[in-house]
Formats: structure tokens, C-alpha cells, sequence
């Protein structure tokens, strides 16, 4: 009963139904609630496997070692899980049953197509058509009520340490 | 005065150069013999030699930059069409155009549009074309979503990542003595330029240029008020295909795995945007494919 209302409580969250688990990609406190200022329950370290709870803007809920708390969006990663659920066409109907499409028969671009490509003047004019300005744009912003932020840009990272290695059973 | 600053710069160029032009195959045969003179040594600088010169010293004018976009635009939308959905292409056109007005180059034409293919993947091209095929738009879950994948393309474009990868490139060419081959004309360099149709669509930028745009786009998007989150998330879902699915056989191909994307965002924000206010996701109105 518990793990259906944990499985509904996800679904109500929009999170996908799989994501139960993850790995830890830095290491990162767990806090009592989504909020850098909260107070730390305890800590999980890069590498560490989770249980992916639910997601809250730029937090993840986890369960670690035990012990449930808040961390970094970034800080883990969701892995597929290890139910069986290796298939893409699996995957694809768990997070979202209206999306359902058959894989087989799908074809992507291929790079001979690139190549041969010929200009095609009647596409650009009906991608220039498509073209909005700047007040029609702001105009859409405010109507779904966004409004521009000041944030400065991430430098590039110091370290150029790769990433956390894929440490066992982890896959794509 | 032409032919005399491209030799200067061929000269402090060549180097690194051919440092990048790996493996250092069969010795070049580059500065020995002196390129043939350009015919217009004591005339005035054609346009097509200012082009030139532009492009090698990173240069370009908005317009210059516009009309080698244009020539990638228009050869890739020969290969794969837009979507004939009006609604759906003014939607992401509006996300879009949003997005680009948070960056420092809000001036540009920007032009969006969803390509009918299965793959999954964007594209850029300078000057502001910015693609997504319907193979990813359909992935995506709310209008957050597209603007930080608008974003991370428009990080290729405002850091004029492409633009540098022609300018390495035509070192290369002129190294290997190519610039003997004279250009007619402006039209004629930029077909040579952007090679054969498009081709340098399915070309990798080197990776620092990806994890670049992946920085900017989560930026961008943030400042237009979409949850910052998104393009992880986006780089998250991707990571759940199999590697081996062929839709998204040239995202591999073009790009470091997505997984390792993600992972260099993490590393790259820490705890900077621990204090950033919630961002907008508006599922509701996203737009949503039949």
C-alpha cells in the first residue's frame, strides 16, 4: 500500500515513474527541506546509490543510507533502474503513456542526406515567415507571466576532473 | 595590404594550425613556396578577400555573419523540411526570440523551426538559426524544456562556436598551401566554407564549445524565467536512451554523451544558483504535438 501511494505521489509530482534511483555525482548534504538554508541531516557522498523521491525546483528529494533529505538538482543523476526496464520503448511508455511511439521504423539523419543537401530558397522563405519580433515575443513572456531575471554566467570550471565515473551497473 | 595581412596572419597562425590539424601527417608544404599573389595585391581589398580576412581573424560583421548562416540554413532545410504546423513553429518562434533578447545579442534575426525528423537533436547555424526536430520537441514536457534547449543552441550561436570551427578549418586549408586556389567571389568562398551542403551540421565542435553552450543555455533560460532545471533534465532523459538507438545516432556523434554533460553542469554550478528563485515550467501551455 505504501508503494502505491509513493507511486501515485510521484505521478501527482510529474516525476517519472522509474526514476527511482540514482547515483550521487558530488557530494552534498541532505536537507531537512528544499532550501540551501535548511538544516543538514547528514551527508551523501559522490558515488553513493540513491532512492530518487521527488524533485522540487532546483532540489532532488533522496533516501541515502537510510536517511532522507534534500540535495542539489545537479548533484544526482537518475539511472535507469534496474527493474528490467533497459528497453527504450519501456521507458518511453512509463514517462508518459501519450507518448507512446514505436521505435522500430524511426530513422534519424543521417549524414549522406546532410551532404547532398541542395539550398532549399522556398524553406528559407516560409522559416523567415515564421520569424517573430521582440515585442511579440515580450508580449507571449508576459502573458505566461515570466519575467527577466539578473544571473550572471557560470565560469567554467577549475577543475577538469572528469565527471563521476560510472561506477558499477550504471548505464544510459 | 591584403595579401600582406594574411600572410602575417598565416604567419602567427600556421602554428597552431597545424598543431590541431592531427595526426602532423606527411610534412606540409606550406610557407616554401609562396602562395601565387592574390591578383588584387595593389587594389583595394575585394569583398571576397575582406570576407576572407574577416572570417580568419574572427571578425565577421553581423551581416557577413548572417549570410554564411544563411547558406547552412538553407542547405540543411534542403535536407530535412520544417514542420507544416504554423501554430507550432510561431509558438517556439515567440520561446525562442524570448530567450535570445536575454543574451547580449538580442538584435539578431533569429529564426526558429521544428524540422520533420525522428532524430533527436538541434542544430545552430550563425547568424540565428536555431532547429529542433520533432524527435526531441516531442520529449520535452513543458515550455521550459524548449526554451533551455533554444538556449543551449543559442549559446552556439552568441559565442560564435561554428564561426570558429571555419576559422580552424581554413587555417588548416591555407597551411596546406590552399589558398593558391583564389575565390572568385564572396558566394564562391562561402560554399567553400560551409563545404558540401550540410555537412557541418554532423561536424563535432570540440567539446568545450558543448559544455560552453550548456552553461549558457541554462543561464539564458533562467534569466527569460524558466526553471533553470530543465536542460539538465532534458540531458538527463536523453541519457536514458540506449547509445545504440539510431535517433540519436549523430547527437552521439556531435556531442559528449549527455550524461557527462549533466555531470559537467554540475560541477560548473555548485552552490551558485542555490539562492535563484523558482523558474517557470508552464506545462500548461506548452504546446503539444498531435
Amino acid at each position: 500500500m505504501p508503494r502505491i501511494t509513493l507511486f501515485l505521489l510521484l505521478a501527482a509530482l510529474g516525476l517519472p515513474a522509474w526514476a527511482a534511483s540514482g547515483v550521487m555525482l558530488r557530494d552534498d548534504s541532505l536537507r531537512a527541506t528544499a532550501s540551501a538554508n535548511a538544516t543538514s541531516r547528514g551527508h551523501a557522498r559522490k558515488g553513493d546509490k540513491v532512492e530518487v523521491l521527488a524533485r522540487q525546483g532546483g532540489w532532488t528529494q533522496v533516501r541515502a543510507a537510510g536517511k532522507t533529505g534534500w540535495v542539489r538538482l545537479l548533484s544526482v543523476r537518475t539511472v535507469t533502474s534496474v527493474g528490467g526496464l533497459g528497453d527504450v520503448g519501456t521507458l518511453t511508455a512509463q514517462r508518459d503513456p501519450d507518448k507512446v511511439v514505436a521505435t522500430a521504423g524511426l530513422r534519424g539523419l543521417n549524414e549522406e542526406e546532410l551532404r547532398r543537401a541542395q539550398y532549399d530558397a522556398q524553406e528559407m522563405q516560409r522559416l523567415d515567415g515564421q520569424a517573430v519580433n521582440a515585442e511579440e515575443a515580450r508580449r507571449h513572456a508576459a502573458e505566461g507571466q515570466l519575467s527577466a531575471i539578473r544571473l550572471d554566467y557560470l565560469p567554467a570550471p577549475q577543475v577538469q576532473a572528469s565527471p563521476a565515473s560510472p561506477t558499477g551497473g550504471f548505464e544510459f | 595590404m591584403t595579401r600582406i595581412l594574411i600572410a602575417l596572419l598565416i604567419a602567427s597562425q600556421t602554428c597552431a594550425a597545424l598543431a590541431m590539424a592531427t595526426p602532423p601527417q606527411p610534412a606540409p608544404r606550406p610557407a616554401a613556396q609562396p602562395a601565387p599573389a592574390p591578383s588584387t595585391a595593389s587594389t583595394p581589398a575585394r569583398p571576397v578577400d575582406q570576407l576572407l580576412q574577416a572570417i580568419l581573424s574572427g571578425k565577421t560583421s553581423n551581416a557577413e555573419e548572417r549570410r554564411i548562416g544563411e547558406q547552412i540554413a538553407g542547405n540543411f532545410l534542403g535536407a530535412v523540411k520544417l514542420v507544416p504546423d504554423p501554430a507550432l513553429q510561431r509558438y517556439v518562434n515567440l520561446v525562442g526570440t524570448w530567450v535570445a533578447l536575454q543574451s547580449e545579442r538580442p538584435g539578431l534575426a533569429w529564426r526558429f523551426g521544428v524540422v520533420d525528423s525522428d532524430d533527436i537533436n538541434a542544430f545552430a547555424a550563425p547568424g540565428g538559426y536555431v532547429f529542433i526536430t520533432r524527435g526531441l520537441y516531442r520529449r520535452l514536457n513543458d515550455e521550459a524544456e524548449l526554451a533551455g534547449v533554444l538556449a543551449h543552441e543559442i549559446g552556439h550561436v552568441i559565442r560564435k562556436h561554428q564561426l570558429r570551427l571555419m576559422q580552424k578549418s581554413q587555417y588548416i586549408a591555407l597551411a596546406a598551401g590552399a589558398l593558391a586556389k583564389q575565390f572568385k567571389d564572396e558566394e564562391q568562398l562561402i560554399r567553400n566554407l560551409v563545404g558540401n551542403g550540410a555537412e557541418i551540421m554532423a561536424r563535432r565542435l570540440d567539446q568545450e564549445a558543448e559544455f560552453e553552450a550548456d552553461r549558457v543555455g541554462m543561464v539564458l533560460a533562467a534569466r527569460a524565467g524558466y526553471d533553470a532545471y530543465a536542460l539538465p533534465r532534458v540531458l538527463e532523459d536523453i541519457g536514458h536512451l540506449s547509445d545504440q538507438d539510431s535517433r540519436v545516432a549523430l547527437l552521439y556523434k556531435t556531442h559528449p554523451s549527455p550524461d557527462e554533460r549533466f555531470g559537467r553542469l554540475a560541477e560548473a554550478t555548485g552552490d551558485r544558483l542555490d539562492h535563484l528563485a523558482e523558474g517557470a515550467g508552464l506545462g500548461q501551455r506548452f504546446y503539444r504535438l498531435p
